[in-house]
């Protein structure tokens, strides 16, 4: 599903050039769950922001789902992600002025579904993730655990080939932490792919494969399974 | 900027509303209104019947003394050196003017001044400019009365100060004016009454039927057959004589016959309304962004309240805060009043200095004005900072709940309101303008050419018009003594419809005297019956009347009728046949309608009017002047385009429309500039909203429609609010107009149109720069 070959990803300012990415290669299957480990700096997230069509890498080969991605402008990016990628960030990032609801039928709306089917699709996913009874709330008024599944609601209910986290229990205690990991594992368990960006041995365990990064290199890869 | 806008609309205002004040006595001057309404024409005028006054006087205690200006002569012509200039600003006064009125002498004594016939009292600048000295006691001034008169100098006075309803140069002896004194039935003199302390001139108004029935009604016997006012009053006539405070005159007194173009108390209202708007939006500005960059300050004051300052003191550091930011801005205020101000006297017409300013009343104000304006405006924010509690704040967890703030966007909603309300009276203003210029007058104002002849002797007058007549470029010559302009002669007669004039068939009308040529140089047109012709002999008796009359009169075909009048006080009545009917044309301001009016076959030679037909329009005012010169040696020569005295009747309204329109650009930059300031800081507080659903999907129209919806919203709101109430002010202000543009839909539409225009560019500018920016850098920060 993924394929990166030789990937570069430099951050410049006036006079310092980083690297970010160096000549990075990796693969990921379909259905796989990977997660990416290794200390700050060593370009985790932006390997995700590549991986995510957030950005663009400055060298190297991404097939995305056979199709060569490198290079893409902004619109075809976009267009690509919103169809196949979803997201789940450390802090959440839900929206506070929408309610749970809302907030898990934006990316539907987004891809232009129609609103009866979304209302459909959203009460689906909310009944899975047993939030349903929490639609009408506001995110400032639920727990950490409870925000982060809506945003995992948020980040399916588009029925993504790929989902993406970022640190996923970042902010968690380790029993929200576990539950949000479980949740995980089941919807790739029904067949997502999943990268994890994370900093926890533990959480890395619920993976198949971990990938260790340093100074933009792939360092090692364990088969866990 | 909005205090500059303050400051000089202020400055407007009260210079409005000083006038006549610099009077010692100002509380106790009164002037003389005359209403009279006969045979269905109203007469309002600033002027009353000569010998009013002084029967006053003697027959109320409560009338200190009395004091008259004789305006009615017009100019004269001046002699300076060998040459004679035409001086307009000249008036026969009574001897006790200067007891009443404070115009302080600097040469010579004012009180008796004026005692002797053939004296004068001139000001400073008359004296600068026809003796290039002050000291001109007892030097004489050379009028062309009886083709040269001398007039004794025996004060001068300082100017009179601008805030004066008259601007006069030279104050004549009264004893000079040529006048059947005694007729309480004329009215053509300026009165002015010096009540004693404490007399209330509205009860001394209760006084006037009285006088009316011992002196008018005798002399109004003469010439009608009536036996008591109330015959008079019963046939919906009416006499009414009342006083009018004489710091009044200038903003409410709008009558025939003023000393000057008076102001208008409508504009003042209109423009201290506009000057606190401009302050209040200024003012929202400031706590809009202020509140708005709290959460940057937040922190600021999480940590002070964590070190122990009070609620109290802090509210006071934002105070002062707001305080010194806006002595800051009255300093840069004043910078910018004193630079724009030259230009804004100039469209608004005024003699201002920044001077002024420095006055103790004025400066009391200013330092007062920063004061109010730093609590005003510092209040929310200051009240709104210092409630943060410390630990949410540093927590930062603080969410301002930017979009809720309701206030905030009742703010929007004012000042977008505000600006939508200018925009709509702008463009009303400049359509009524633009409607005067190009409504049908009934006379065709374009390419004529009037030329006024008082230094031609009165016998080679035709002469002159015929030599002028045959130059090439020249249509059609006639004399014009009277002009369809408002500044020009005006003439006006009773008639009746029988030989014998009662309270019935009696009225009112303009009595104009032309020639032969009048009508088609003026490009008037006959309706019925035909023009003044010499090919009749008996036109001499004739009489052309205008549309209304035909209506006052009464007849289904009025050619061949007769009208009766007489030509002076005693004489017969004389029947006049009813020749044409000219169709209505304007000949005052189109804020009046067509009163009756007629014409006579007549001499009246001081001026003469040419249509021409010319491209070569200097060349032949250069012939001109060359025939008048050869005519009239030494004499000023002077000319003006009929189209020009008629823009010269709304200047008011154009000043008007020039300050609105200013006034609204003004506003709606001030408005915008807040708005701006809110629309970055919206972006700001939203990066994290606007990455995620970049994230999720979301387009850049998308997101810049998202954002620039709120406000939109805002200020269509704002239009709905504003439209009924710049539909009423500006219905009221048309009021004043007998013609009028109807306010029409697209108007509105416009205004909403613009301003939506200009609030969606300015917002839009920061939301697409909001949308464009990468969502990885705003999700990045933790």
């Amino acid at each position: 599903m993924i394929k990166i070959t030789g990937l570069e990803k430099y951050y410049r300012t006036e006079e310092v050039e980083t690297i970010a990415l160096n000549k990075l290669t990796i693969d990921v299957k379909e259905g796989e769950f990977v997660a990416v480990m290794g200390p700050s700096g060593c370009g985790k997230s932006t390997l995700l922001n590549i991986l995510g069509l957030l950005d663009d890498p400055d060298g190297g080969s991404f097939v995305f789902n056979g199709i060569e991605v490198a290079g893409f402008n902004e619109r075809k990016r976009a267009d690509l992600r919103k169809k196949n990628i979803g997201f789940v960030f450390q802090s959440f990032n839900l929206i506070d002025e929408l309610t749970v609801f809302e907030n898990v039928e934006l990316p539907l709306i987004y891809n232009n579904v129609k609103a009866t089917d979304r209302k459909k699709r959203v009460e689906e996913v909310l009944d899975n993730l047993k939030i349903m009874h929490r639609r009408n709330h506001y995110p400032q008024q639920l727990s950490g655990g409870q925000q982060q599944r809506v945003a995992v609601a948020r980040a399916v209910v588009n029925n993504p080939k790929l989902i993406l986290a970022d640190e996923p229990t970042g902010n968690l205690d380790s029993s929200n932490g576990n539950e949000v990991m479980q949740l995980l594992t089941e919807l790739n368990e029904k067949g997502t792919t999943i990268v994890m960006v994370t900093h926890s041995e533990h959480d890395a365990r619920y993976s198949h494969r971990i990938i260790r990064m340093l100074d933009g290199h792939a360092v090692t890869e364990n088969i866990l399974i | 900027m909005g205090l500059a806008c303050f400051i000089m609309i202020a400055m407007y205002v009260v210079d409005e509303l000083s006038y006549d004040k610099y009077n010692d006595k100002a509380g106790r001057i009164y002037r003389i209104n005359s209403d009279i309404r006969f045979g269905g024409t109203d007469l309002n005028m600033a002027v009353s019947a000569d010998p009013m006054g002084a029967a006053l006087k003697k027959d109320y205690p409560q009338v200190e003394e009395y004091t008259r200006l004789y305006a009615s002569s017009g100019s004269k012509l001046i002699k300076k050196g060998t040459e004679f200039i035409n001086e307009d600003r000249v008036v026969n006064a009574d001897s006790t003017f200067f007891s009443v009125f404070t115009l302080p002498a600097i040469a010579g004594e004012t009180k008796t001044a004026l005692n002797e016939p053939n004296t004068v009292v001139i000001t400073e600048s008359a004296a600068k400019k026809y003796f290039g000295s002050t000291d001109v006691i007892g030097k004489n001034v050379e009028t062309d009365e009886n083709k040269s008169t001398l007039y004794k100098i025996t004060a001068v006075i300082k100017d009179v100060p601008h805030n004066s309803h008259f601007n006069f140069y030279f104050f004549f002896s009264m004893d000079n004016v040529d006048y059947q004194f005694g007729n309480f039935l004329s009215h053509n003199f300026h009165t002015y009454l010096l009540l004693k302390p404490g007399t209330d001139y509205k009860a001394f108004n209760k006084n006037f039927p009285q006088v009316i029935d011992k002196y008018v009604l005798p002399q109004a016997k003469q010439f009608m057959k009536i036996e008591s006012m109330k015959d008079f009053e019963k046939t919906g006539n009416r006499l009414e004589y009342s006083l009018i405070p004489v710091t009044d005159i200038h903003l409410h007194s709008a009558r025939g016959v003023e000393l000057s173009a008076n102001g208008n108390i409508q504009y003042v209202y209109i423009f201290s309304a506009v000057a606190l708007f401009i302050l209040l939006i200024a003012c929202i500005n400031f706590m809009n962004l202020s509140t708005a960059r709290s959460a940057g300050r937040a922190k600021e004051v999480g940590i002070r309240k964590v070190l122990g300052t009070e609620k109290k003191s802090l509210i006071g550091q934002f105070l002062t805060e707001s305080t010194l930011m806006a002595c800051l801005a009255l300093l840069l205020a004043i910078i910018i009043a004193w630079a724009s101000l030259s230009w804004f006297n100039n469209i608004a017409g005024k003699q201002m200095f920044i001077s002024s300013l420095l006055q103790p009343k004025y400066l009391l104000v200013l330092l007062l004005l920063p004061v109010m304006v730093g609590i005003l405006a510092g209040s929310y924010p200051a009240f709104f900072l210092s409630s943060f509690q410390p630990i949410t704040v540093l927590k930062g967890k603080i969410n301002s709940g930017f979009k809720k703030s309701i206030l905030r966007n009742f703010l929007v909603i004012f000042q977008f309101a505000t600006s939508i309300m200018l925009i709509i009276g702008t463009i009303i203003i400049y359509k009524q303008l633009n409607y005067i210029q190009t409504t049908k007058l009934g006379f065709n104002k374009d390419q004529v050419l009037i030329v006024n002849n008082p230094g031609v002797p009165n016998e080679g007058r035709e002469a002159f018009k015929n030599e002028i007549a045959k130059l090439s470029g020249v249509k059609s010559a006639s004399f014009a003594g009277y002009l369809p302009v408002s500044n020009s002669s005006r003439s006006d007669n009773t008639f009746s419809t029988e030989a014998v004039m009662n309270e019935k068939n009696g009225f009112n009308m303009q009595n104009w005297n032309i020639d032969y040529n009048y009508i088609p140089t003026m490009g008037m047109e006959i309706i019925k019956g035909r023009n003044f012709s010499p090919d009749f002999g008996s036109d001499s008796s004739a009489i052309i009347i205008n549309e209304t009359t035909a209506k006052v009169i009464g007849y289904d075909d009025p050619v061949g009728k007769k009208l009766y009048t007489n030509n002076g006080p005693g004489e017969p009545n004389l029947p006049y046949t009813i020749i044409g009917v000219v169709k209505n044309f304007n000949y005052e301001s189109l804020r009046k309608n067509v009163g009756p009016l007629c014409f006579r076959l007549g001499n009246n030679r001081w001026v003469t009017a040419y249509r021409v037909a010319t491209t070569n329009i200097p060349g032949l005012i250069k012939n001109i002047e060359a025939t008048y010169k050869r005519m009239a040696p030494g004499m000023p020569f002077s000319y003006e385009f009929l189209d020009e005295s008629f823009d010269n009747m709304y200047r008011e309204e154009q000043r008007v429309g020039k300050v609105a329109l200013t006034f609204a650009i003004l506003a709606i930059i001030i408005a915008c500039l807040g708005l701006f300031g809110l629309a970055t800081y919206m972006a700001e507080q939203r990066t994290k909203e606007i990455g995620v659903r970049k994230v999720l999907g979301a387009s850049v129209p998308g997101i810049v429609s998202m954002l620039s919806k709120d406000f939109i919203k805002l200020v269509m709101f704002s239009f709905v609010l504003a439209v009924p109430f710049a539909w009423w002010g500006m219905n009221k202000w048309l009021q004043d107009f007998a013609y009028r543009i109807d306010i029409s839909w697209w108007i509105f539409m416009v205004a909403g149109v613009v301003a939506l225009l200009i609030a969606l560019i300015t917002v839009s500018f920061q939301a697409i720069k909001a949308a464009l920016s990468n969502p990885v850098k705003s999700l990045r920060t933790e």
